[in-house]
């Protein structure tokens, strides 16, 4: 048997080919994912030291067209509805490209924050967009695209934080909802919005160990990890969970040997990228999760990638930590 | 893409399938164009709502048409016919029954139900029994269970009647049917919390629900061991407020020496039978030795932690390091 290994140049040529594919009906499908896939790509390259793989003039250029010139904020594609998950994307992608200085025109940075900020429920939940879908997804979402832009502010950071205690559960994990069921990835989204917020001192030693003890648990036997008890190994789970560690600093509560091996298992030898389990359909999403997991358990000297934002440490060492002292 | 198998296409395949996807590309293109040139327009007709169906039986994700399709039927609400909103559920259920894991959908569903005119109890009461049926195919669908509370919460505010004592019998049954649900177990918590915290029984009540709750999770670790499911309710059973206050201190104390008891036993019986002990016999033991002591009582010569914690690191090396945490904590 082959020792297996990090299959980086091939991974760098798949999301290359990402743009290429409008051949594809399963292209024009996801356009309602385009722009996350966006981030999800310039990360993943970011990650493997290949920001310059795509042209920054270009994927800026593509960011500012999902501009909703209605609502503010931005949408997957152009002319779709802006939501925050995809606001947040849009931001992430600036910051990586130390643009967000392109959002000065036009008011479009007072119209972002409006938009996000209009959104949060008067119980410090955030919907997702008027329609009104309540998630702790969309409090992280919100939390993460305010610090990256240097606004938040304690009336919309100290209601957010309550809602999200509301969601921690008797074992250790959170839920997307207050009495939800424990999530892996809602873990990340309820410990990343405490960590932004600076608060998770909310939580007691004890509170955060039962988080560690749950989270270790999602390893399986076969080194990947779930998401839920009794559920499969899916390589996306190697950041939800992960970051939720590293966050509470227990990163080393589950083999790392373990994951690398099930993260490399997934990995298409043939035209790169990584999918969910070993001989499944890759995609950028598992690329971007199984790689930035890599990263974290510090393997084949990748970029090294900030638990809490998803996004390399050299950009994010640059944002403004909350609370904001002084002016 | 999850769950679906990878595929190596040949230049011959991938040519042929480029060829079959042209049209369905055009068909696609055209129709999304359509609706969002119709909605820039600002027209919100019946006609328009025709075209967002043709595209969402195409892409039941795309969330823009979602919001115009709304915003359409918020518009022509008063003009339709008795049976639309009964067919919009409709629409919905066989979006959800062939992808029962796509958000907007079910976000779609509770919408459709918030925004229906004059919704009596019983379409909420219906609709526990569409979600009924949904988690029978597929007992742990994450949205299925919060859709589930989101109908009760809905149910108990309309008709002012709390309805957590009828919701613990079924996940009961859901429980009895696959001892690993989890989804049933995190839902048996909420509500036994809930029943405690809106003081829903009286104080006998009480402490029969404790002690009969002490048997179910007794059967349910001798039936299966090796589930983290029970475990980690156990760990939540032992130490929770409720069991605190309903049993006198010695009664706790008696309850977690034979808690103990059971789980030696079980782990005892697994040693004998494949010569390994159980790791979750041993965390919950490590757990139950922590409570003793918080609850005054002295283990002295009976503490085994430390022992414990030492075969878990061997044993269970994937989590040795918050073993050696805890070891290093004593």
């Amino acid at each position: 048997m082959t020792e297996l290994t990090l299959l980086r140049d091939k991974h760098i040529k798949y999301i290359e080919s990402l743009d290429n594919k409008k051949d594809d009906y399963e292209y024009w499908l996801s356009e309602h994912l385009r722009l996350n896939g966006v981030y999800w790509g310039l990360t993943a390259l970011c990650i493997m030291d290949s920001k310059d793989t795509f042209k920054k003039d270009e994927v800026i250029e593509f960011v500012m067209s999902c501009w909703d010139l209605k609502r503010g904020g931005f949408g997957p594609f152009p002319r779709h509805d802006s939501h925050l998950l995809t606001t947040l994307s849009a931001v992430q992608i600036l910051a990586t490209y130390d643009s967000l200085s392109v959002l000065e025109k036009d008011d479009k940075l007072e119209l972002c924050v409006q938009f996000i900020v209009g959104n949060q429920l008067p119980d410090g939940s955030f919907q997702g967009d008027r329609f009104g879908e309540v998630d702790t997804r969309f409090v992280y979402t919100a939390l993460n695209a305010l610090s990256i832009l240097g606004k938040l502010t304690p009336e919309v950071v100290d209601p957010a934080v309550q809602y999200i205690l509301k969601c921690y559960n008797f074992d250790g994990g959170f839920g997307l909802f207050p009495g939800a069921e424990s999530h892996a990835a809602q873990a990340f989204t309820c410990l990343g919005a405490l960590k932004i917020a600076n608060r998770l001192d909310a939580l007691t030693a004890s509170q955060i160990e039962e988080t560690g003890w749950w989270l270790s648990e999602r390893q399986l036997p076969d080194g990947g990890l779930n998401g839920r008890p009794s559920k499969l190994p899916d390589v996306c789970y190697s950041w939800w969970v992960l970051s939720s560690l590293a966050i509470i600093g227990k990163l080393d509560w589950i083999d790392y040997e373990g994951l690398k091996e099930f993260i490399l298992e997934a990995q298409d030898d043939v035209k790169g990228g990584i999918s969910d389990r070993p001989n499944n359909e890759v995609d950028v999403y598992h690329t971007i999760f199984g790689l930035a997991g890599l990263s974290l358990m510090g393997f084949y000297d990748l970029i090294p990638i900030d638990p809490t934002y998803c996004m390399p440490t050299s950009v994010t060492a640059t944002f403004k930590k909350y609370p904001y002292i002084g002016k | 893409m999850h769950g679906i198998k990878r595929q190596q296409y040949s230049r011959e395949i991938l040519k042929q399938k480029r060829i079959q996807d042209q049209q369905k590309i055009k068909t696609y293109k055209d129709l999304t164009h359509s609706a969002l040139d119709t909605r820039d327009k600002g027209i919100f007709t019946t006609d328009a709502l025709q075209l967002t169906s043709k595209i969402l039986e195409l892409n039941p994700e795309f969330n823009t048409i979602w919001n115009y399709r709304r915003d359409i039927i918020l518009t022509v609400t008063n003009d339709v016919k008795p049976d639309f909103w009964e067919n919009e559920l409709q629409f919905t259920m066989e979006k959800l029954k062939r992808f029962p894991k796509v958000y907007w959908i079910w976000n779609h569903r509770i919408w459709v139900l918030d925004n229906y005119p004059n919704a009596t109890d019983k379409i909420w009461l219906r609709e526990l029994f569409v979600v009924d049926k949904l988690l029978s195919m597929d007992a742990r669908n994450y949205h299925g269970w919060h859709y589930r509370r989101l109908i009760v919460k809905k149910l108990e505010s309309i008709n002012g009647k709390l309805m957590d004592k009828e919701e613990l019998k079924y996940v009961t049954t859901i429980i009895n049917k696959n001892i690993s649900n989890y989804s049933a177990w995190h839902q048996r918590v909420q509500l036994i919390t809930n029943i405690f915290n809106k003081h829903e029984l009286n104080k006998k009540e009480m402490k029969d629900m404790v002690l009969s709750e002490i048997s179910y999770i007794t059967n349910a670790i001798y039936t299966d061991a090796d589930d983290q499911s029970v475990w980690f309710y156990t760990n939540w059973f032992i130490a929770n407020d409720i069991v605190r206050l309903v049993l006198t201190n010695d009664e706790y104390i008696k309850m977690l020496k034979d808690i103990k008891d059971n789980v030696i036993l079980i782990n005892n019986d697994d040693v004998e039978f494949s010569g390994k002990e159980n790791n979750w016999c041993l965390k919950i033991l490590i757990v139950i030795e922590k409570t003793l002591k918080e609850a005054g009582y002295e283990l002295d010569k009976d503490e085994h932690t430390e022992e414990y914690l030492k075969k878990l690191i061997d044993n269970d090396p994937q989590r040795r390091n918050r073993y050696i945490y805890l070891s290093t904590k004593q």
